[in-house]
C-alpha cells in the first residue's frame, strides 16, 4: 500500500534552501506534509548580490511574495538585460536583453530581415530592433506599456542584495508553516539508497521521509548516496575562481548587468538601490586573486568598498540529482558560474519539477528518474548557453581567452553553432530556458554572422524592407523616450512597499 | 538576390501537390520554380482519407477556400478518432481533438478527475470532452471564437477523397505557376562531382534538370532510396501490421463526425465516412492471419453494401534515414510509412513540407540545412511511432497472436516509462515539438484501460466536496451545449455540398455499429 509522504526535510542554507522549503510548503502544506529545514550557517557575505532572470517574478507569484515588497527589502533592481563588453570586439559591446521577440513579416523573423540588410552595409546593430536593449541602455522602465502588435515584448528580472533577499524568503517561509529544526549538520544517516536520518550540530536526531540537499557543493547529503558522483565541466567552463565585492551605487541606475571580459575571466556590475554589486568570475592559473582586485578599479571605472570575499568555483553538477529519498538543489546538484543569471533559475527548474513529481509514495520514489531526466537536460541546455560567451570571444591577445575559443564544445553547443552560422536559425530543444531570441541575441551580439539569410526574405521588396525597419526604430525611439526612468520605478525600504 | 531555385518533383498525389501547391502559394517567381513530373499511369495509393486539425492550418497558409475544398472532394468534418475495443474488453473511447474538461485549482484535470474515481464516483472522462460528447451524437458545428466558451475546446480535421483533394490543389496550384508534366521517369542521373541529382529523364526522352528535387514517388522511393541510396530503418519489430485491404461501402445513415477504428483479430478497421460513400479498410499483420480471411472480415464488417472489390496494399513501416539528402527531400511515402492508426500520413507530408519552408535553401545547398531538417523530421517519427506503439503495446485485448505478441514485445524504454508515471500518479509528459499533446496521450491512456493509482498532489489543496460539483457542473454544461448543435450531415449539407453527396434520407442503414 503506498502511503504520502508526510515530512520533508531541507537541509542547507540559503536561497536553494529557503525558496525549496517555501515552495514546498506553499504547494503541499495545506496537504498534510510537514516542512522543515536544519539551517547550515550563511555562506553569503553582505556583498553578495543575487541576479535574476524574468522567470524568477513567476515564482515569486507562487510563493505569495509581492515584487515591490521584494524590491523594497532587497535593494532589488528591474534589470532588463545583460550588457557584454570587452568579449568580442567594438567599444560598446552588446546588451541581450530579455525581450520575446515576435515573428517579423511574412513568417520570418525579425533576424533574418537584419542579416540580409548588414550584409548590404547597413549599421544599425540588432540590439537597437530590440525595444528592452534599448529601455536598458537608456535607462528606462514602463512596468504596464501597452505595446502594439508585431514588436519585442520587453521582460525583466532582477538584481537583489543576497543577504536581505534571503532573509525576505525566510520569514515569510516560517510565517508560512515550515518549521526551523536546528542549526548546523552534524552526522547524515544513510542506508543504501536511503537517507534514514540527519542530525543537528547540537546532535538531535531527525527522520523524514524526504530530504532536500541545499547544503551547496558539499553536498552534504547526496554525497552519501550510490550514483551521487560529480561530474566536472571544467573543460568547458574554465574560471575557478570568484571575487565578490562591492562598489558604490551608479547613479543613474541603468537597466542591465554589465559582463565586461577581462584578460583571464570577466566582472560583472550588478546595479542595486544603495550600491553596486561586483563579481569577478577567473582562472587562478592565470591570474592571482590579488592582481583582480588591484585591476578592478581600472576595469569597472569603480572603486571597491567593503570587503572582498574569494571563493573557489567548480563548474559541474551531479548527473542524478535525486536518489532514493533525496533531491539535490542549488549547487548540490549544479554548479555554475553567475554568468547569465543562471542560478536563480535552476534552483526554481528543480523545484517546480519536484512540484509537478512530489512522490506519491513515501515507500518507493519511481519519480525520480523523470526530475533527473528533465534536469539533465536543462542543465547541458544552459551550460551550453554560457560556453557560447566564452566560445565566440574575439579577445586575440590572452591565452585564457584563445584557449577558450579554440577548446572543443559539446555536441549540442557545436550543432546549434553550425546551424546559426548558416542560417541564423536556432535549433530548440525541450527543456531549454534560453528560446531562440535569447541565443539569436548573444550569437549575433558576439559577432556570428550567418553565412546566408532565409530566403523568404525575399519576399517583401527591398524597399519595403527597409521602410519596415525605419519603422521599427522610429516606433522603439517613440515609445522608450516618453518612459518614465527606471530609477523612478524602484521601491526603496524607506519609501515603503506599499506604492 | 540569387536566381531562382529550379524544384523538380518527381511525383503527385497528395504529398507531390501539397508541395507544390504549398510552394508556389507561399514563395513567389523570383524565389523558386516548381514543376513537377507525374504519370496517370501510375496509381496514387490515396494515403489517409482522414487528417488532423494541423491540416487547416495547412489549408489556411496557402490560401485554400474551406467550404470549395471540402465540396470538391466530397469531404466531411471530423472531431476525433473513436477506437471500438482496444480498452478493455466491450468499451470504445475517442481519442478527441481537444482537451479533457480544464485545469481545476490551478491542476491538470486529469488529476481531479483520477481523484474523484478512486474516490467511488465513476465519472466516465470521455463524458469531460466536448468534442467527445459531440461526436457521439453526430453533432458538428464551428468551435466558437470566445476562449471562455465552453464549445471553444476543441479543433477540427476533415475526412476527404485524397485522390480528389489532390485533383483541388492540382487546380489551385497550376494556375500559380506550378508546371506540370506528363510521363514518366526512365532514368536518373547524377553529378559525378558531388552525388546530387542532376537531372532525370523521361520516357519521351526530355530531360528535366533542377536546383532541388523533391522525392515524391511513394513507396518506390526512386530519388531518396534507389537512387542515393537512404537506408530503410524497419520498424516492424514494434508495429507488425504490412497490409491493408481497403474497400469503399454505401454512404450509411451514421454519418459520424470522427474516424472510426475498430480492432480485428489480426490488425484494425477503419471507417471513414464522406459524402458520397465511405471509405473502408483492414490493416493487419501477414505473419497472422491470410489475405483471404482478411478480405473476408473486411467485407463481414460493413455497415453498407461494398462498392468494389477490396483493393490489398503491401507496406513497411519504417522509415528512411535521411529524409533530405544532397539535393533531394523525400515527402510523403518516399521517406517513411506509418500505419494510418492515428491518421498522422498527410500530417507527415506537411512537416516535410514546412519544414522545406523554413529551411528553403539555395544553390549551392548547404548540408546543415538538411542535417537540421531530418532532426526535426526525426522527431515527429519517433513520436508518432511511440504513440502507435502504444495503442499496440497497451491493449488488453486477448484472442489473437497478434495482441500477445505486442503485449509482451519490447518496447522503446522510454514509452515504458511513460505509462508507468500516468499508471502510478497520472503524469502526462509535455514536450515542445511534434504529435501528441499531453490531451492526446491521456485519451489512449484512459481508454485503454490503463488505471492511474494515484495523482498529484496539488489535487488535494482542493477539498473533494467542492470538485465534484464542479465536475458534475462541467458536465452538465457540455451536454447542454452540445444538445443545441446541429447534426453533422446537416451541416455539411448547408456548408460544403458535393454533387456527388448522397441524400441523407437515402443513406444506408444497413448493419449499424461494427463488431467491438
Amino acid at each position: 500500500m503506498s502511503r504520502p509522504v508526510a515530512k520533508l526535510v531541507v537541509v542547507g542554507r540559503d536561497a536553494a534552501a529557503w525558496l525549496t522549503a517555501l515552495g514546498l510548503q506553499r504547494a503541499f502544506g495545506r496537504t498534510g506534509l510537514s516542512v522543515g529545514v536544519v539551517e547550515l550557517a550563511t555562506t553569503l557575505s553582505p556583498v553578495d548580490a543575487y541576479v535574476a532572470l524574468p522567470t524568477l517574478g513567476g515564482l515569486h507569484r507562487l510563493l505569495g511574495l509581492k515584487e515591490r515588497e521584494v524590491l523594497a527589502a532587497a535593494q532589488g533592481v528591474y534589470v532588463l538585460g545583460q550588457r557584454f563588453v570587452n568579449w568580442s570586439g567594438g567599444q560598446s559591446g552588446f546588451v541581450h536583453a530579455y525581450d520575446t521577440q515576435p515573428m517579423g513579416v511574412n513568417n520570418v523573423e525579425l533576424a533574418q530581415y537584419w542579416i540580409k540588410a548588414r550584409g548590404e552595409g547597413m549599421k544599425v546593430a540588432f540590439e537597437d530592433f530590440s525595444l528592452g536593449a534599448t529601455m536598458a541602455k537608456q535607462g528606462r522602465l514602463s512596468l504596464d506599456a501597452e505595446l502594439a502588435d508585431g514588436f519585442t515584448r520587453p521582460a525583466y528580472g532582477f538584481h537583489l542584495d543576497a543577504r536581505a533577499y534571503v532573509g525576505l524568503v525566510k520569514a515569510h517561509a516560517l510565517r508560512g508553516g515550515v518549521k526551523l529544526l536546528g542549526d548546523g549538520l552534524g552526522e547524515v544517516h544513510a542506508d543504501g539508497e536511503r537517507i534514514t536520518a540527519v542530525e543537528t550540530k547540537a546532535g538531535e536526531r531527525i527522520e523524514a521521509d524526504l530530504f532536500v540537499d541545499a547544503t551547496g557543493m558539499d553536498a552534504a547529503l547526496i554525497r552519501r548516496l550510490p550514483g551521487s558522483d560529480f561530474e566536472s565541466w571544467r573543460a568547458w567552463l574554465p574560471c575557478d575562481r570568484l571575487l565578490a565585492t562591492s562598489a558604490p551605487r551608479l547613479d543613474p541606475i541603468p537597466g542591465f548587468s554589465q559582463i565586461a571580459a577581462f584578460r583571464a575571466g570577466w566582472i560583472g556590475l550588478y546595479p542595486l538601490q544603495r550600491r553596486t554589486a561586483v563579481i569577478a568570475a577567473y582562472d587562478s592559473t592565470q591570474v592571482d586573486d590579488g592582481a583582480v582586485l588591484e585591476a578592478l578599479p581600472v576595469l569597472t571605472g569603480l572603486k571597491p568598498q567593503g570587503e572582498a570575499i574569494v571563493s573557489a568555483l567548480e563548474p559541474g553538477r551531479r548527473p542524478r540529482p535525486w536518489i532514493g529519498n533525496c533531491v539535490a538543489v542549488g549547487d548540490a546538484a549544479i554548479s555554475l558560474e553567475p554568468l547569465d543569471a543562471v542560478q536563480p533559475h535552476l534552483i526554481q527548474a528543480a523545484l517546480s519539477l519536484l512540484i509537478s513529481l512530489f512522490p506519491v509514495d513515501a515507500g518507493d520514489m519511481a519519480e525520480g528518474e523523470a526530475f533527473n531526466a528533465a534536469m539533465d537536460l536543462n542543465a547541458r541546455h544552459v551550460r551550453d548557453f554560457q560556453i557560447a560567451h566564452y566560445k565566440l570571444n574575439q579577445r586575440r591577445d590572452d591565452r585564457f581567452w584563445n584557449r577558450a575559443r579554440e577548446a572543443a564544445v559539446p555536441e549540442s553547443l557545436a550543432y546549434k553553432l553550425d546551424l546559426f552560422a548558416a542560417r541564423g536559425r536556432v535549433a530548440v530543444y525541450d527543456e531549454e530556458a534560453f528560446q531562440p531570441p535569447n541565443w539569436t541575441s548573444i550569437f549575433l551580439g558576439h559577432g556570428l554572422m550567418p553565412r546566408d539569410y532565409d530566403p523568404l526574405v525575399d519576399l517583401l521588396p527591398p524597399q519595403d524592407q527597409v521602410l519596415q525597419m525605419q519603422r521599427m526604430l522610429k516606433f522603439i525611439a517613440g515609445e522608450v523616450s516618453v518612459m518614465p526612468t527606471l530609477q523612478s520605478q524602484l521601491p526603496s525600504a524607506d519609501r515603503g512597499a506599499s506604492s | 538576390m540569387s536566381k531562382p531555385l529550379e524544384v523538380v518533383i518527381v511525383g503527385g498525389g497528395t504529398a507531390g501537390w501539397m508541395t507544390a501547391a504549398a510552394l508556389v502559394s507561399v514563395l513567389k517567381p523570383n524565389i523558386c520554380t516548381v514543376r513537377l513530373i507525374e504519370s496517370d499511369e501510375i496509381g496514387i495509393v490515396g494515403v489517409g482519407e482522414a487528417t488532423l486539425p494541423q491540416m487547416k492550418d495547412f489549408n489556411e497558409a496557402i490560401g485554400v477556400i474551406e467550404p470549395d475544398m471540402m465540396a470538391k472532394s466530397n469531404a466531411t468534418f471530423k472531431l476525433g478518432i473513436e477506437f471500438r475495443g482496444w480498452g478493455p474488453k466491450g468499451t470504445r473511447y475517442v481519442h478527441p481533438f481537444g482537451k479533457h474538461g480544464a485545469a481545476i485549482g490551478g491542476v491538470a484535470f486529469q488529476h481531479q478527475w483520477i481523484r474523484a474515481v478512486l474516490n467511488g464516483h465513476a465519472y466516465d472522462i470521455n463524458d469531460f470532452s466536448y468534442p467527445i460528447v459531440a461526436s457521439r451524437q453526430n453533432k458538428f458545428e464551428f468551435p466558437a471564437k470566445d476562449a471562455s466558451a465552453i464549445n471553444s475546446t476543441y479543433s477540427y480535421a476533415y475526412h476527404f477523397d485524397a485522390h480528389l483533394y489532390s485533383k483541388f490543389l492540382r487546380a489551385f496550384a497550376e494556375p500559380k505557376g506550378a508546371r506540370r508534366t506528363e510521363g514518366k521517369v526512365v532514368a536518373v542521373t547524377q553529378d559525378p562531382e558531388n552525388g546530387n541529382i542532376a537531372s532525370v529523364t523521361m520516357e519521351s526522352g526530355e530531360v528535366i534538370a533542377g536546383d532541388l528535387f523533391i522525392d515524391c514517388s511513394g513507396f518506390r522511393s526512386l530519388l531518396m532510396g534507389q537512387t542515393l541510396e537512404s537506408p530503410f530503418e524497419d520498424w516492424t519489430r514494434w508495429l507488425p501490421c504490412d497490409r491493408a485491404m481497403a474497400v469503399p461501402c454505401d454512404r450509411s445513415t451514421d454519418f459520424s463526425p470522427y474516424t472510426r477504428s475498430t480492432s480485428q483479430k489480426a490488425g484494425w478497421q477503419w471507417r471513414i465516412p464522406l459524402q458520397h460513400r465511405t471509405g473502408n479498410g483492414y490493416v493487419y499483420a501477414s505473419a497472422f492471419i491470410s489475405d483471404d480471411e482478411a478480405r473476408e472480415a473486411l467485407l463481414a464488417n460493413l455497415d453498407a453494401p461494398a462498392q468494389a472489390d477490396p483493393r490489398p496494399l503491401k507496406f513497411k513501416t519504417g522509415r528512411r534515414t535521411d529524409s533530405w539528402k544532397k539535393n533531394c527531400i523525400a515527402v510523403g511515402l518516399a521517406s517513411g510509412f506509418l500505419e494510418p492508426l492515428e491518421s498522422t500520413s498527410i500530417y507527415l507530408i506537411q512537416v516535410a513540407v514546412m519544414n522545406l519552408l523554413r529551411l528553403f535553401p539555395r544553390t549551392p545547398i548547404d548540408p546543415v540545412l538538411a542535417t537540421e531538417f531530418n532532426r526535426l523530421v526525426d522527431v515527429e517519427y519517433e513520436r508518432v511511432r511511440d504513440f502507435l506503439i502504444l495503442h499496440y503495446h497497451a491493449n488488453p485485448r486477448e484472442d489473437g497472436e497478434l495482441w500477445r505478441h505486442v503485449r509482451s514485445m519490447e518496447v522503446p524504454d522510454s514509452l515504458n516509462a511513460k505509462i508507468e508515471l500516468f499508471r502510478r500518479r497520472g503524469f502526462i509528459q509535455p514536450y515542445r515539438d511534434g504529435l501528441f499533446a499531453p490531451p492526446s496521450w491521456l485519451s489512449v491512456y484512459a481508454g485503454q484501460g490503463i488505471a492511474p493509482t494515484g495523482y498529484e498532489r496539488l489535487a488535494d489543496n482542493l477539498p473533494l466536496g467542492e470538485v465534484v460539483p464542479r465536475l458534475d457542473d462541467l458536465k452538465t454544461r457540455i451536454a447542454d451545449r452540445v444538445a443545441l448543435m446541429p447534426d453533422h450531415a446537416d451541416f455539411v449539407r448547408d456548408y460544403c455540398p458535393s454533387p456527388a453527396a448522397v441524400d441523407p434520407a437515402q443513406a444506408s442503414s444497413g448493419i449499424r455499429g461494427a463488431v467491438a
